[in-house]
């Protein structure tokens, strides 16, 4: 087969990078080229929420450039994506316009969740290594210049992650103001870093133990990544003492603020989490965004089930909030048989139904918060926890089925006023909503009194069918009133029939 | 080796002095009887274009720094005055030793080969009077303009390095008030575009008298009314060091522009004359030229000896230059298939002018016709006039490849060239750099993307020298091709860096100055070093241009006093000091003056019996490791370190054509009595030719045959 050229764009806050890959089937893929420009969008950006028309040009041209070298290369297909200053602009759409119809090429732009996974990815793009690290206690420091994420692995899942806003140009500008004396700046760094960090041990990290640190930066890790040279380093792997030794020894080429800052928030996560050994692949986002690419086109094939890892996700924020893992088990069984037996009435694939056992996991999360304003608990609590891996839109969604699976439905036209949903959104809330309410109507008494329920769809009925000796008084009872719902989505009326063994 | 101060200003010497040791050498050669007459002829010309060059570079830059009130000391100690008050005592050492040579050897031996050299316009007999009278009427008056020096008129501008007649004249006609006229300077530029050599009528052997004198001889055809009382010969200097200030310039192109306009205005900053000139018409100019007493050469001879190469072209002397040598062609690239299967087979290496530059040339060629080819990149320093190279890269340009060509304007004495080039090739749709602010991009590099069946490839090539197929002939360079993937890598990075783009995370196998390379240099320098302490052989052999960078010449000292053996083949300045006891013990500098320029850098390192042989663009100077993008670049394939061994050992060997640096800084070559001579560019010449005459064997000794394809091609 003759090989792809894929070009990944990341329009970043301070640095446009593309790189070109050259993708074969399997894991036989590398990078061509890579070619990065510095410009300093993030502070026009979170300032003012627009771009001043110099870095408008500068943009553009440099995106000209990129756009002739894909050219060059006769690149197959490319992916450009716009992170958090493109994200925090207020008039991002017309940026992209502009974008697209100056240089041609069009920017997506991801949420910080998707950017936050896309990175996680590329660190599994990183090679055989992964796997191998990840068997053990690991967390991922993924720093950026607004902030960094923070996620943990239970064993190989990841199962919690969280945005914590020490971004290294953040923390140079807090520097600036404070107007530290660089003599004082590592204790002050350490100061402001540790401060948070120990709220983050305390919540999540309890009694897990963390051997390893993934480290994503544009900062440190080119340096420690490519010491070949050295015989203590192999791919960026290293122990905390090699590690505190180079820092300490001035290994690094370059000790710009930025990486001051950033090798600082290095050794202080490592202090914190107590882990004994660093790796810095040396992966960007672009890695993520090929190896993405790649995944979806079916060129090679993800060694890591990374839908296991939102889903762990889910299923740690229902445990954080003290929902009930039997019940959000067994409403998630419930309700994707019911997803899988009625595929032809909704039409919906494989990333929705995730949605539904995401929803299902977190159905009564809010119930920690309020046993009467369980929706809205509930849609707040969702819409205020990232789960790596959903975009913003996709949280929403989910956010959504759990509040309607509890609150009175309401319309189109009403939602859409308050968020960013769209008509093609708003369906999908609809149609997991009626089924997470169908498959709640199956467990009215939080008994898990079915553990066996067959679903047929017939002419105009939908029936369930469930084994079950005990007496489901109060599960037929309040079925009718819930299934109504389904009714009106699907046209279609379903049935509870109970199958005695006796 | 504690407590000793390697920054000693004795352990150096002034690289002024250093380039004047340079022409010395070369003046040493015109001087050699053993060579060719005709050789000696134009290594007495080169002395006098390189004394040019030192002029408008090094002395003018030293005056702008004494008329700035810049005292700060050299490495040697000298502070610029002083330097300058040195310089003009070896100048006209060197000058007075150039025209002694002139006068009193190459002259006579001319005219004992049959070529008769009229010095002076008294010396022609009545019959060439008249056939030069006429030739002047002819040929020369037309595009003569004479101008005179009056209250009215000012005084002229001299254009820079141009020759000039002088003349002091007085009206012939008195004036109104019948007073006596006074005396006016006049002056006459001797036409450039004219040839300087006129051949006379003669019987026996070939006569020739320069243009000059011609013109002087008939001077007072140019000054009817006047009557001309004395005529001389006169040629000045004028500063030419650019220094833009690229903060300012809004667009450099423009600027340079105008630097070429404005370099002819610059101060004046030597004078030649002839030593017979009147006193008086040479203190006109001295005053109107602001010149300095030490700043006036007075020359026994004729004015601008350059002429010398003109001479030297001249038909019929054949036996008196050496037979000239036809590069081979490279045997390693197959003329019957296209150049990039050749270079995937392996790394090619090439030793100009030996074996042929026609694959660099045909390298672009070929990318610009090949249909897979997506991409070609080049950094073009000084390129010849009607350079094949920039045809071809127009022309893929035209073939819709993406073509970016780096045009450094900053190449000195160029840039009117370059920027012509530069525009052209704009023209045709290619990419033009036109270098980068602040630095000058003196790395030859060329990429060339290719999209073939198994996924992209990139072919580089990379050299010491220019990408230039005229002086490709005449400099020893050296020239690698490679499809070797880490240096591909590193190729796109250094574009990518020269079209501005960030830096990447690492290098494979370049090093770029001025960011990484000096570094990379005093570490290897330090690792031999480190070898020697631990008791293992330490060696470096170092083969550049010049060598004037304090922090190396430290750091070869120290290596020197561990006990590393290093030799040095530089063939230009070296402020490096040899003999010095306890600082350059182990030092030793060669520097080699041959038919063709020596201008390869190489760098060899034993490291422990793990060899590490290198080659660059640049030279251990401050101007290659601080303000230039040149590139460093590992040689690898065992089959190539071979030869680049063999290479540094001929010229260690070299005892002909040597010249070996004395602890005085002097140099001397070795005394030749009861040895066999031995030559590194003649054995270069020789083996290659052997080689090609083996090659050819091996054809005629197989059974097949080999049609012959079209050449063209």
């Amino acid at each position: 087969m003759k090989k792809k050229l894929f070009a990944a764009i990341d329009v970043g806050s301070y640095e446009l990078s593309m790189k070109i890959y050259e993708m074969a089937s399997g894991k036989d893929w590398k990078q061509i080229d890579y070619i990065r420009h510095r410009i300093d969008l993030g502070t026009e950006s979170y300032s003012k929420g627009i771009l001043s028309y110099e870095r408008m040009e500068e943009l553009c041209h440099v995106l000209c450039e990129f756009k002739q070298i894909m050219d060059t290369y006769k690149v197959d297909d490319y992916k450009a994506y716009g992170t958090s200053a493109i994200r925090e602009l207020h008039n991002t759409i017309i940026v992209l316009d502009q974008i697209k119809s100056r240089t041609g090429i069009a920017i997506d732009v991801l949420s910080n969740s998707e950017q936050r996974f896309l990175d996680y990815k590329s660190v599994a793009s990183a090679g055989d290594g992964f796997e191998t690290i990840i068997a053990k206690g690991t967390a991922i420091l993924d720093i950026g210049g607004g902030s960094i994420q923070l996620s943990l692995f239970d064993k190989d899942t990841l199962v919690t992650t969280q945005n914590i806003r020490l971004g290294v140009f953040r923390l140079n500008d807090q520097l600036k103001q404070i107007k530290a004396k660089p003599s004082h700046t590592v204790s002050l760094l350490e100061e402001m870093i540790n401060d948070q960090l120990a709220v983050f041990k305390k919540l999540h990290l309890k009694d897990r133990k963390i051997d390893n640190l993934i480290v994503v930066d544009d900062y440190v890790s080119p340096s420690l990544c490519k010491r070949k040279e050295s015989d203590s380093l192999t791919n960026g792997y290293l122990s905390k003492d090699t590690y505190n030794e180079l820092l300490s020894g001035g290994t690094f080429k370059e000790m710009t603020p930025s990486v001051t800052i950033a090798s600082q928030l290095i050794r202080c996560t490592m202090n914190v989490l107590d882990a004994d050994y660093l790796w810095a692949p040396g992966v960007t986002l672009c890695d993520g965004i090929a190896y993405d690419y790649a995944v979806n086109n079916k060129l090679i094939r993800a060694d890591h089930d990374f839908e296991q890892d939102i889903v762990a996700c889910a299923k740690n924020i229902s445990n954080r909030y003290q929902g009930s893992k039997k019940r959000g088990e067994a409403l998630q069984k419930n309700a994707l048989s019911i997803f899988d037996a009625t595929k032809k009435l909704h039409g919906l694939g494989k990333r929705e139904r995730m949605y539904l056992g995401i929803a299902a996991l977190l159905h009564d999360c809010g119930r920690y918060v309020s046993l009467t304003q369980v929706g809205d608990c509930s849609y707040n609590i969702v819409m205020n926890t990232e789960i790596i891996g959903l975009s913003h839109a996709e949280r929403e969604i989910v956010a959504n089925i759990v509040k309607f699976n509890h609150d009175e439905f309401r319309y189109y036209e009403e939602i859409a006023s308050t968020s960013t949903i769209d008509r093609k959104d708003f369906m999908i809330i609809a149609k997991l909503t009626a089924i997470l309410r169908l498959s709640c109507a199956l467990d009215s008494s939080n008994k898990q009194k079915f553990t066996n329920v067959k679903i047929t769809p017939g002419e105009g009925e939908l029936v369930l069918r469930v084994d079950t000796d005990i007496n489901i008084e109060l599960e037929k009872g309040l079925f009718e009133e819930k299934a109504e719902f389904f009714e009106e989505v699907y046209n279609i009326h379903p049935i509870l029939k109970q199958k005695k063994s006796i | 080796m504690a407590g000793l101060n390697l920054k000693n200003p004795e352990y150096y010497l002034n690289r002024e002095l250093s380039w004047l040791s340079f022409d010395e050498r070369i003046l040493g050669e015109a001087k050699d009887k053993t060579i060719p007459l005709f050789e000696r002829l134009k290594f007495l010309s080169i002395v006098s274009s390189n004394l040019d060059e030192f002029y408008m570079v090094r002395v003018a830059s030293l005056k702008d720094m004494v008329d700035a009130g810049y005292t700060k000391k050299d490495i040697a100690g000298m502070t610029p005055k002083q330097q300058l008050a040195a310089i003009s005592v070896k100048t006209h050492e060197l000058v007075n030793s150039q025209y002694s040579t002139y006068n009193r050897s190459l002259i006579p031996a001319l005219s004992e080969v049959g070529l008769t050299v009229v010095r002076s316009h008294e010396e022609l007999s009545e019959e060439e009077g008249a056939f030069v009278d006429e030739y002047f009427e002819e040929n020369i008056y037309p595009v003569l303009t004479p101008m005179a020096v009056d209250s009215s008129r000012p005084f002229p501008l001299i254009r820079n390095k141009s020759l000039n007649i002088g003349a002091l004249v007085k009206r012939k006609s008195k004036g109104k008030d019948g007073a006596k006229a006074e005396t006016e300077f006049a002056t006459v530029q001797v036409p450039g575009v004219l040839n300087r050599i006129v051949n006379l009528p003669s019987e026996d052997g070939k006569k020739i008298i320069f243009l000059e004198e011609v013109i002087e001889r008939n001077i007072s055809k140019l000054f009817l009314n006047y009557d001309v009382i004395c005529a001389s010969p006169f040629r000045i200097m004028r500063n030419a060091d650019l220094s833009i200030d690229e903060d300012e310039a809004e667009d450099l192109l423009k600027e340079i522009e105008k630097q070429v306009k404005r370099r002819q205005w610059g101060k004046a900053i030597r004078l030649e004359v002839q030593d017979t000139i009147p006193k008086k018409l040479l203190k006109i100019l001295v005053e109107e030229l602001q010149i300095e007493e030490e700043d006036i050469f007075k020359i026994d001879g004729t004015v601008d000896l350059t002429v010398f190469m003109k001479v030297y072209g001249l038909e019929g002397f054949d036996e008196y230059k050496t037979p000239k040598f036809s590069p081979i062609p490279v045997l390693d690239i197959d003329p019957d298939e296209d150049i990039f299967a050749s270079i995937r087979k392996k790394d090619i290496l090439m030793h100009h002018p030996y074996e042929s530059f026609e694959p660099v040339v045909n390298f672009i060629k070929e990318a610009a016709r090949d249909k897979d080819v997506l991409a070609i990149k080049q950094t073009l320093y000084r390129v010849s006039g009607n350079s094949p190279i920039i045809a071809a890269l127009a022309e893929a340009a035209e073939n819709g490849k993406q073509v970016s060509v780096l045009v450094e304007l900053k190449a000195r004495f160029d840039e009117e060239n370059n920027i012509v080039w530069a525009k052209k090739l704009e023209k045709a749709g290619c990419h033009v750099i036109y270098g980068l602010v602040g630095l000058k991009t003196h790395s030859k590099i060329t990429l060339v993307v290719r999209r073939e069946e198994d996924g992209i490839r990139r072919y580089v090539h990379l050299a010491t020298g220019n990408y230039n197929d005229a002086t490709a002939k005449l400099y020893t360079d050296l020239g690698l091709f490679t499809c070797n993937e880490a240096i591909g890598e590193d190729a796109t990075a250094v574009f990518n860096m020269l079209s501005g783009y960030s830096e990447p995370e690492g290098w494979n196998k370049l090093s770029l100055a001025p960011l990484w390379m000096k570094d990379k240099f005093l570490a290897l320098i330090g690792r031999e070093k480190e070898h020697a302490v631990n008791g293992e052989e330490g060696r470096i052999i170092a083969k550049m241009n010049s060598l004037c960078d304090q922090d190396v010449i430290m750091a070869l000292y120290e290596a020197s006093n561990a006990g590393v053996k290093i030799d040095l083949i530089v063939r230009g300045i070296c402020c490096l000091k040899t003999g010095i006891p306890g600082v350059s013990d182990n030092i030793t500098v060669h520097s080699i003056v041959g038919n063709y320029l020596e201008h390869s850098r190489i760098y060899y390192f034993r490291n422990g019996g793990n060899e590490e042989f290198y080659l660059s663009s640049a030279d251990w100077m401050p101007r290659n490791l601080e303000r230039r993008v040149e590139i460093l670049f590992p040689v690898e394939a065992p089959e190539l370190t071979e030869r680049l061994r063999h290479i540094l050992d001929a010229e260690l060997k070299d005892n002909l054509k040597a010249y070996f640096l004395q602890p005085d800084g002097s140099y001397a070559k070795l005394d030749k009595r009861g040895k066999v001579l031995f030559g590194s560019q003649d054995a270069f010449c020789r083996e290659a030719l052997e080689k090609f005459e083996a090659a050819k064997k091996d054809v005629k000794n197989t059974r097949v045959f080999v049609p012959e394809t079209n050449p063209g091609k």
